[in-house]
């Protein structure tokens, strides 16, 4: 009788190997909050292309966008409420590829009332600090890369909002499609920095990093513009930023298995009983 | 948000408000009495400044008939300036559609003038609205109608909306003589200035990206032309009849000063914008009106409710003023007044370097 009921539990635990051991995957491919993977493609694969097969293989985070906190004239009423982030790195080049639904193409900002579609990055230029969200600040400014349907790229260095200012040799590029209600955007730079105040991403950690995107059709501009939080893409080693998800799993994992240890002690001891 | 500093003249007991930082304030009196619509304002000032490269449809300086919907159409009900006098919180204000600016027609000037064609000149569109449109439409009923002319530049006014609207102070009030001007180098096409001036006298430039506005011709009083010689503003110096005074609102013993301040005869058009502009208006009469069986009645053909409309409650007593110091003058006295809105002395008209050694 005993002896079954031993067996019982040790069945029971070997279950619960096998369930942890079938979860333990998940575990440690949970990306760790507000990351994005950057990963290595080959350049003939065309990552400048926004279309090219390089990014096939390359995981997409989704971030989420609100209206930026701005003292402008309706800045609450912005329209993207996304976009999707892929980056890579190839032959000494970093890519970006942004993408986000947006039904009408605004290239033109040719009337006092049109606007073009834009989308903006910003990324620390000292990437060992993390600077104010709203463009850095004075003493640790930011390095912006701005494609906007009219005009093209730039790129920008801010220390504050209102105080964009062009790189004198800008070295982003940008390429944009607009297809079936999506624009998708590649930009890229040379991974290391060769400028006072340019970002270097030849690094070995993570590097900050938030979004912003302007739809030209409702007069969005300037601080009038959907953002996110900071992000950062994942360049230094092994599992890095708050990797919340993990915490919280293996809680989950040690609660799973006290609550069996306690369970089997209970039924040793109520089996002891009635012996 | 700025908050208004007066400045005292020494020794005297009048005072001037200008704005915070600013040491002196051009300013302008145009007399609507005397504007015959001749548009050579407007076209000295787009020669001089808004020929091509995006600007074609701008004009930093026009002339309107009113009553009428003005240049850009509808410009009065378009937003913009301050909710209150204490300057705080800016009213909202929306940026005029190309077609209420209207667009530079493309003429056929080549058929007409060298191919010999005898169809007549006409836009090669087919526009439905353009600048002056409405042109000595007026109002009123015959044999009653009315209408004048307003002249009108940027105002660069001592507490400008557009200069706050801007998110990246690329648009300034400069510190010599309160010229409102774009940083062109910072300027990145916006448009929030656009939208916060009440007069629209901001215009976007599309070619160039940025915003542009009347620079109050700073060159010309600068002294930067071949000779050196320091000229007023084009739209003041190629009047016609010569309606426009140009010098400081803070130079106590020019007639600017004198119309404004002391006699208050020279008004701001919409002070209940509150932007505070710097160019002024004498008020305009009109011959009275005329009954059925033509005889002068006793009524004023302008009524002086919508005077009062432009140029706020203040303008009845600038009207009382005038006339009272024109029954003088008929009576065979003398009127200060009177002299300084009949000179035609360009040396008193235009008092440009009296600050210069300050």
């Amino acid at each position: 009788m005993a002896e079954d009921r031993l067996l019982a539990v040790w069945a029971a635990l070997a279950c619960l190997l096998v369930v942890t051991g079938a979860l333990a995957p998940t575990l440690a491919s949970a990306r760790p909050a507000n990351q994005i993977p950057v990963e290595s493609v080959r350049a003939d694969e065309n990552p400048q292309r926004p279309t090219g097969e390089a990014w096939d293989a390359v995981p997409a985070v989704e971030v989420p966008m609100t209206s930026a906190p701005s003292g402008l004239p309706n800045a609450d009423e912005t329209s993207i409420e996304g976009i999707r982030v892929q980056s890579a790195e190839s032959d000494g080049r970093f890519y970006l590829r942004l993408s986000w639904a947006d039904e009408t193409a605004d290239l033109n900002a040719s009337a006092p009332r049109e606007f073009a579609d834009a989308v903006a990055v910003q990324v620390p230029a000292n990437t060992s600090v993390r600077p104010p969200i709203a463009m850095g600040s004075t003493r640790n400014p930011v390095n912006v890369w701005y494609w906007r349907g009219d005009a093209g790229t730039e790129e920008l260095l801010a220390g504050g909002a209102g105080t964009t200012t062009p790189f004198e040799r800008p070295a982003v590029n940008a390429s944009a499609t607009h297809d079936d209600g999506r624009w998708t955007v590649v930009l890229s730079r040379p991974t290391a920095a060769d400028a006072a105040n340019r970002t270097t991403l030849a690094v070995e950690r993570d590097v900050d990093v938030s979004f912003a995107a302007w739809n030209g059709s409702e007069m969005e501009r300037s601080g009038r513009k959907s953002v996110s939080e900071w992000y950062h893409f994942r360049l230094g080693p092994g599992p890095q930023g708050p990797p919340y998800e993990s915490i919280l799993w293996t809680i989950a994992g040690l609660a799973i298995v006290g609550v069996s240890l306690v369970t089997i002690q209970a039924v040793r001891n109520t089996g002891g009983g009635a012996e | 948000m700025s908050s208004q500093d007066t400045t005292t003249a020494a020794g005297e007991g009048e005072s001037v408000d200008l704005a915070d930082g600013v040491d002196h304030q051009v300013a302008m009196v145009m007399d609507l009495n005397k504007c015959i619509g001749c548009q050579t304002c407007t076209v000295a000032c787009k020669s001089l400044w808004t020929e091509g490269g995006g600007r074609d449809y701008m004009y930093w300086n026009n002339v309107e008939t009113k009553p009428g919907e003005g240049y850009p159409r509808g410009w009065e009900e378009s937003g913009g300036g301050w909710q209150s006098s204490d300057h705080s919180e800016r009213s909202p204000g929306e940026i005029p559609d190309k077609e209420d600016y209207g667009e530079s027609w493309e003429f056929n000037h080549e058929e007409i003038m060298y191919e010999g064609g005898d169809q007549p000149l006409r836009p090669q569109s087919d526009p439905e609205w353009g600048p002056n449109w409405d042109e000595d439409q007026g109002a009123g009923e015959y044999p009653n109608s009315y209408y004048f002319y307003l002249p009108r530049i940027c105002n660069h006014c001592t507490h400008p909306s557009c200069v706050e609207a801007c998110p990246r102070k690329a648009i300034y009030k400069r510190e010599e003589d309160g010229i409102v001007l774009i940083d062109q180098e910072r300027c990145r096409g916006y448009r929030y200035c656009v939208e916060g001036c009440p007069y629209k006298k901001v215009y976007y430039n599309a070619a160039q990206k940025t915003s542009e506005k009347c620079v109050f011709c700073y060159p010309r009083l600068e002294g930067e032309g071949p000779e050196g010689e320091t000229f007023a503003p084009a739209c003041a110096e190629e009047c016609p009849p010569q309606l426009r005074l140009v010098g400081f609102l803070d130079d106590e013993q020019g007639p600017i000063y004198k119309l404004v301040e002391e006699y208050e005869v020279a008004l701001p058009l919409h002070p209940e914008y509150r932007t505070q502009p710097n160019v002024y208006y004498i008020p305009p009469f009109a011959p009275p009106q005329h009954s059925e069986d033509g005889e002068t009645i006793d009524v004023d053909r302008i009524p002086r409710t919508y005077l009062e409309e432009l140029f706020g409650e203040r303008v009845h007593d600038a009207l009382d003023t005038i006339e009272r110091e024109r029954d003088k003058v008929d009576r065979g006295g003398d009127s200060e007044l009177l002299d300084m809105l009949t000179d035609t002395n360009p040396a008193r008209k235009y008092r440009l370097e009296v600050f210069d050694d300050a």
